[in-house]
C-alpha cells in the first residue's frame, strides 16, 4: 500500500463528548463491519468501561474508505484512553499518528481534558480536525464553541464538520477532512526498522500482543526484533492488522499501524513507548520519549476476611499480565496480614484494578490508604522512596521529608470560582494563575501536593461543581515539606492499616476526621472502644465507641423461638463482614470510608 | 428427633392464639384483628380487593374446635400428658367466655391432662373483664390471670394505644381477687420514649402496692410492620436512651428483690418459685408444646412449626435442639444447666461447644456470665448484651 493513502490518526475528546458513539459511526460509514458485528470489537470491552464512561484500554482498527477522490485510503483509527490517570499512554498513541480527530461537544465546550490532551497532540505535531458533536440537541451552540476553540486551542475551526454520531448526520464531512487535512505517513520504507510500541495486550494463546507504528522500514514473520529499551530480542512469529480483529499480513512496513506477535510471556517486557528495531540491522536511535511509567499511588491490597492469599495473588498475576503500569509485590501487615504493595498510576486506576479484582475474580478485598512516594532524605544524607507510611523510618534519623507536588489545570465555570479556591487552599494548592476563558469558564493552574489531590480532590471537585469541573495534572518535581506520619490506635493498639502521612498543618483536622468517622462505622462492642489518632506518641483526636448497654430480646413469648432465632442469626451474619483488630471488629467499609474527606 | 424424657408419659403444655383485640396496640407485633378492622372488613364483603377476608370470631372457633381434634387424632399414641394451658392474644378476654369454656371442654376431651391442678392461664386486658367473666373462668379451671397493665402513666398508655386508662387496671386487679384468682401476673412496659425514671418509679410503686404473684416487666422492642416502628421511622418519635432502658431495667431489679421476688426469667419474676409461670419455662428448656390458632408455635416430636400466617415446618437436627436449649436456657435464672443439658441432648456441653465454651469463660471473666460445675448463667450484667452471647450459639 503506497503511503499516501495511509491516514494514521486518534480521537481526542472529554468524557462524555461522544468519542466512542463516533467511532462507532466511523466504522459504520466505512462499510467495513457490518453494524452488528461490531459492537464487541469497538465499543468499550469492560463492563466498567462502559459503566464508567472511559477507555481503559486502547482499541485500535483499521478501515478501508472510498473517498470523494474516488481513491480507497486505509484509516488507522487508535482509540486513546480518556483519563488523567493514563496520560502517558495517551501521548504514545498520539506518537503513532499524523493527526488527530477533536470532538467537542457543542453543548458544553472545550473542558480541561480536552484541553490537555489537544497539547499532548499538539507537542507530538498532530495536525487537529477539530469536529463538534451533539449538534442534534437543541442546546447545541456550534458557533460559540467554534469561537471557543480558535481562543483556547489556537486552531481554525471555521470549516469543522457538525456531526452528530447519535444520529449519524456529518460522518462523511468529517471523513473527508480526515483524507484532506491529515498528512499521509513519510517514512522510509526501506530504512532500518524503527517501530513505536503504543499498546500490548496479552492474549492466552499468543502471550503478548505488541501494538505498533512502523516509522521507517519493513517487519516480516521470521525476523529478529530487539526492544532498544528492554534489549530483549524476539522471533517474530506473526504480523498483522487489526480489521478490526487480528488479520496477519506478510509485512507491516513505514507508515502502517499493526501488531506483532513474538512469544513474550509478559506486557511489561513490551512497554509502551519502547522502539521495535531488527536485532540484526538495529537503528541508531531509538524513537524519543520512551518513559518507564511511574506508578504514582500505593496502597495495600488485602484478602477479606476468609478469602485466600492465593487467589487474591493470582489474580494480580492475572491483572497485570494485560496492564504494565500496574505494580504489585507482597508485604505484611501486622493488622491485615499478609497482602500486596500495589501500585497505580491514579487514584482512578486503583480504583480500577480494585473493582475488577472484586467484579471479575468475585474476590473480597480490602484496600488500605493510598498514599504517594515519598522522599525521604536521612541524617545521612542518604535518600529512601517511601510508598507505605508504616516504613518510615524513625524520626529521630529523618533530616526531612519531601513530597510530589503537580501542577493541577483546573477548568470550572466561573461560578464556582469561589468554592474551588477553597478547595484548593484546603488541599494546600498554590495558585500559579487563573484565566477567564470564553463561554464563561475559567482555568485555575494550581500546584499542589500530590497527596492533596489522590484521596478525594477529584470527587470533591465533582460535586462542588455539580459534576462541570474537569481536572488534568502531571508531576513536576519533590519539595521539602512539613509531613507527619499519623497513626490510628484502636482500643489502644496501633492498626497499621490505617497510617497516613499528611501535612502537619492538616493533621488535626485529618485526624479528628478519621476519628470521627470510624465511630460512625465500627459497631458498638461489649466495652467501650476508645479510638485515637496520634502522632508519634502525641494523641491529637480522639473519640469513644461506647459499649452496649442494651442488647437483650427482652420479649421472647409465645414460644416462637425461631423468629428469636433469625434475629440472633441477624446479628451474626453482620459481623462476618467485619475484619478482627485485637478485640475490636471493625467493617470492611471503614478503610475507604476515612478517605472520603471532603465534606462539602 | 423425639425428646424422651425416661418415662412413658410425656407432658405437654398447649398455647392458644386468640387473634382479637379491642383495638390494636401500636407497639404489638403478634398477629390479631382489632374489631374495628373486623366491621370495615365484614361491611365490604363482595369487595374482592378484600382477597384475605377477616376472620370472624364464629369462623375462628370453628377451625380451633376442629384443629384440637385433628391434633389430638395426630398426638394419639404419643400419650402426652397435658400440664399446662395458656390462652394469649390477641386479647383472650374479648372472646365471650363461654367459648373459653367449650375450646377447654374440646382440649380435656382431646387430651389427658395431669391428675390434680393443670397450670391454665388466660391474658385479659383492664377493661375487658367483669365479675360474671372471671367467675365462669374459675369455673372452667383456670387458675392463672396475666393482665396487661403496661403502664400506670395515662401519657404513656395513650403513646402505646391502649384501649384503657391507669385507673382501670387497679380495678381490675382487685376484681380478679374478689372472684378468687390468688395467682395474678401483671404486665408492665419500660424504656418508652419520653418515660422519666420517676414515671416508671411511679408504675413499679403501684404494681407493688397490689402485690400480684408474679410480675413480667418488658423493655420496649420496636416490631418491624407495627404502627410504631412506622411512627419511628418517619422520625416521629426518639427511642429512649439504652442508659435509661437499663437504669430502668435495674432499677426493676433491684427494687424487686427488695420486696421478695425472684427473677427466674429475664423478664419474668415471681413471688415463690411455684408461682413461675410454668408454661413459659416450657419455651426454655426444649420441652413440648403445641400452639392452636393463627400463628401459634409449637414445638413437638422434635419439629418446629407455626400455624398460618407465619407458617413454617423445620425438623430439628441434634445440633439445632443443642443451640436451641443453650440459647433458651440462657434465658432462665439458673441457666443452662448442663446436667439437663447431658439428658437431653444426650452427649455433654463441652463436647458439643467445645469453641463456645472458651468464649462463655472469657465472657464469665469480663463479669457477664456466671459458670459453676453444673450451671452457666447470664448476670444481672450480662443480660443487658445478652444477644451478644445466646448468638454465639446460633
Amino acid at each position: 500500500m503506497d503511503q499516501k493513502f495511509i491516514r494514521n490518526f486518534s480521537i481526542i475528546a472529554h468524557i462524555d463528548h461522544g468519542k466512542s458513539t463516533l467511532a462507532d459511526r466511523i466504522i459504520e460509514n466505512t462499510g467495513l463491519v457490518a453494524s452488528r458485528d461490531m459492537k464487541e470489537q469497538f465499543l468499550d470491552n469492560m463492563d466498567l468501561e462502559r459503566e464508567r464512561g472511559i477507555t481503559i484500554k486502547l482499541q485500535t482498527t483499521r478501515l478501508v474508505y472510498r473517498a470523494k477522490d474516488g481513491n480507497e485510503y486505509i484509516f488507522n483509527l487508535i482509540d486513546t484512553p480518556g483519563h488523567v490517570d493514563f496520560t502517558y499512554e495517551v501521548s504514545r498513541s498520539l506518537a503513532a499518528c499524523e493527526g488527530a480527530v477533536l470532538v467537542v461537544d457543542s453543548t458544553q465546550g472545550v473542558e480541561a481534558q480536552t484541553m490537555a490532551n489537544v497539547y499532548l497532540a499538539i507537542n507530538e505535531d498532530l495536525e487537529i480536525v477539530p469536529c463538534l458533536n451533539k449538534i442534534d440537541l437543541a442546546s447545541s451552540r456550534p458557533e460559540e464553541v467554534k469561537a471557543e476553540i480558535e481562543d483556547m486551542i489556537g486552531i481554525d475551526a471555521d470549516d469543522a464538520p457538525l456531526v452528530s454520531a447519535k444520529e449519524g448526520t456529518g460522518i462523511v464531512d468529517l471523513l473527508e477532512a480526515v483524507v484532506e487535512k491529515i498528512p499521509a505517513p513519510t517514512g522510509n520504507p526501506d530504512g532500518k526498522l524503527k517501530a513505536l510500541i503504543f499498546d500490548s495486550v496479552y492474549d492466552n494463546y499468543k502471550g503478548v500482543v505488541i501494538y505498533a507504528r512502523i516509522y521507517d522500514g519493513k517487519l516480516q514473520e521470521g525476523d529478529e526484533i530487539l526492544l532498544m529499551n528492554s534489549k530483549k530480542k524476539y522471533e517474530v512469529t506473526e504480523v498483522g492488522v487489526m480489521s478490526p480483529g487480528h488479520t496477519p499480513t506478510k509485512h507491516l512496513s513505514a507508515g502502517d499501524v499493526g501488531y506483532i506477535v513474538a512469544s513474550i510471556k509478559q506486557v511489561k517486557d513490551a512497554r509502551v513507548g519502547d522502539t521495535v528495531t531488527l536485532a540484526g540491522d538495529p537503528t541508531e536511535t531509538p524513537l524519543p520519549g520512551y518513559k518507564k511509567v511511574q506508578s504514582m499511588v500505593y496502597c495495600g491490597i488485602y484478602p477479606a476476611e476468609g478469602e485466600k492469599y492465593e487467589g487474591v495473588k493470582d489474580a494480580l498475576e492475572k491483572l497485570q499480565v494485560n496492564d504494565a503500569a500496574f505494580l504489585f509485590e507482597p508485604e505484611t501487615s501486622t493488622a491485615l496480614g499478609f497482602g500486596f504493595r500495589c501500585g497505580f498510576l491514579g487514584l482512578l486506576h486503583m480504583e480500577i484494578i480494585v473493582e475488577r479484582l472484586e467484579r471479575e475474580f468475585g474476590l473480597a478485598v480490602v484496600t488500605t490508604a493510598p498514599s504517594v512516594v515519598y522522599k525521604v532524605v536521612m541524617n545521612d544524607g542518604r535518600e529512601e522512596m517511601i510508598q507505605n507510611p508504616t516504613n518510615l523510618p524513625p524520626l529521630t534519623e529523618i533530616s526531612h521529608i519531601e513530597e510530589p507536588i503537580v501542577k493541577a489545570d483546573i477548568m470550572i465555570p466561573k461560578d464556582y470560582v469561589g468554592t474551588i479556591m477553597e478547595l484548593c487552599q484546603e488541599r494546600r494548592g498554590t495558585m500559579i494563575h487563573m484565566e477567564y476563558v470564553a463561554g464563561n469558564r475559567v482555568q485555575l493552574h494550581y500546584e499542589m501536593p500530590l497527596n492533596e489531590v489522590i484521596y478525594d480532590f477529584f470527587d470533591a471537585l465533582k460535586s462542588r461543581t455539580r459534576g462541570y469541573g474537569s481536572l488534568d495534572y502531571e508531576f513536576i518535581r519533590y519539595e521539602r515539606s512539613q509531613l507527619v506520619k499519623l497513626d490510628v490506635l484502636l482500643n489502644k493498639d496501633l492498626v497499621d492499616a490505617f497510617s497516613m502521612i499528611v501535612h502537619e498543618s492538616r493533621a488535626y483536622a485529618r485526624g479528628k476526621f478519621v476519628c470521627e468517622k470510624l465511630k460512625e462505622i465500627i459497631p458498638m462492642h461489649q466495652f467501650e472502644v476508645p479510638i485515637q489518632a496520634a502522632i508519634g506518641q502525641k494523641v491529637i483526636a480522639r473519640t469513644t465507641v461506647r459499649a452496649y448497654r442494651k442488647d437483650v430480646i427482652a420479649k421472647c413469648y409465645g414460644g416462637d423461638i425461631s423468629r428469636k432465632k433469625k434475629l440472633l442469626e441477624k446479628q451474626k451474619e453482620g459481623k462476618k463482614r467485619m475484619r478482627q483488630f485485637g478485640k475490636v471488629e471493625v467493617p470492611q467499609e471503614a478503610f475507604t470510608a476515612v478517605l472520603k474527606y471532603d465534606n462539602k | 428427633m423425639i425428646i424422651n424424657s425416661g418415662k412413658n408419659e410425656r407432658t405437654l403444655g398447649i398455647y392458644v392464639h386468640v387473634p382479637f383485640c379491642l383495638s390494636k396496640c401500636k407497639y404489638c407485633g403478634f398477629y390479631s384483628q382489632a374489631e374495628g378492622d373486623e366491621k370495615k372488613t365484614l361491611s365490604s364483603t363482595g369487595d374482592k380487593a378484600v382477597a384475605a377476608s377477616p376472620l370472624t370470631v364464629e369462623a375462628y372457633m370453628k377451625s380451633l374446635l376442629e384443629d384440637i381434634e385433628e391434633y389430638s387424632r395426630v398426638y394419639e399414641d404419643c400419650n402426652f400428658i397435658v400440664d399446662t394451658v395458656f390462652f394469649g392474644g390477641g386479647t383472650p378476654s374479648i372472646l365471650p367466655y363461654e367459648f373459653i369454656g367449650e375450646i377447654i371442654a374440646a382440649l380435656r376431651k382431646g387430651f389427658t391432662f395431669v391428675k390434680g391442678q393443670p397450670e391454665i392461664s388466660i391474658e385479659a386486658n383492664p377493661k375487658t373483664l367483669t365479675a360474671d367473666k372471671l367467675k365462669a373462668y374459675r369455673e372452667y379451671g383456670i387458675n392463672r390471670l396475666s393482665i396487661g397493665v403496661q403502664s400506670f402513666d395515662n401519657r404513656m398508655l395513650e403513646f402505646l394505644g391502649r384501649a384503657h386508662r391507669a385507673e382501670d387496671a387497679a380495678e381490675t386487679f382487685k376484681l380478679a381477687r374478689e372472684q378468687g384468682f390468688d395467682n395474678i401476673n401483671l404486665d408492665l412496659m419500660f424504656g418508652l420514649p419520653n418515660q422519666t425514671m420517676n414515671s416508671w418509679r411511679d408504675s413499679l410503686d403501684k404494681v407493688l402496692s397490689l402485690k400480684p404473684e408474679h410480675l413480667s416487666l418488658y423493655s420496649l422492642q420496636l416490631e418491624e410492620g407495627t404502627e410504631l416502628f412506622r411512627m419511628f421511622e418517619n422520625g416521629e418519635f426518639a427511642q429512649l436512651s439504652d442508659e435509661l432502658d437499663r437504669d430502668m431495667y435495674h432499677y426493676a431489679l433491684e427494687r424487686l428483690n427488695k420486696e421478695g421476688y425472684d427473677h427466674y426469667e429475664i423478664s419474668n419474676w415471681a413471688l415463690r418459685k411455684d408461682l413461675r409461670c410454668r408454661h413459659n419455662l416450657k419455651y426454655w428448656d426444649l420441652s413440648e408444646y403445641l400452639g392452636l390458632g393463627p400463628s401459634a408455635a409449637s414445638y413437638v416430636n422434635g419439629v418446629r412449626f407455626s400455624e398460618e400466617p407465619g407458617f413454617e415446618y423445620r425438623e430439628n437436627s441434634l445440633e439445632d435442639n443443642a443451640a436451641e436449649l443453650a440459647f433458651t436456657a440462657l434465658r432462665t435464672g439458673e441457666g443452662i444447666d448442663r446436667q439437663l443439658f447431658c439428658e437431653r441432648i444426650g452427649v455433654s456441653f463441652e463436647d458439643v461447644f467445645p469453641d463456645i465454651m472458651k468464649r462463655l469463660e472469657e465472657h464469665a471473666r469480663c463479669g457477664r456470665l456466671e459458670i459453676d460445675d453444673r450451671f452457666i448463667r447470664l448476670t444481672e450484667k450480662g443480660i443487658d448484651t445478652s444477644n451478644q452471647i445466646m448468638s454465639l450459639f446460633v
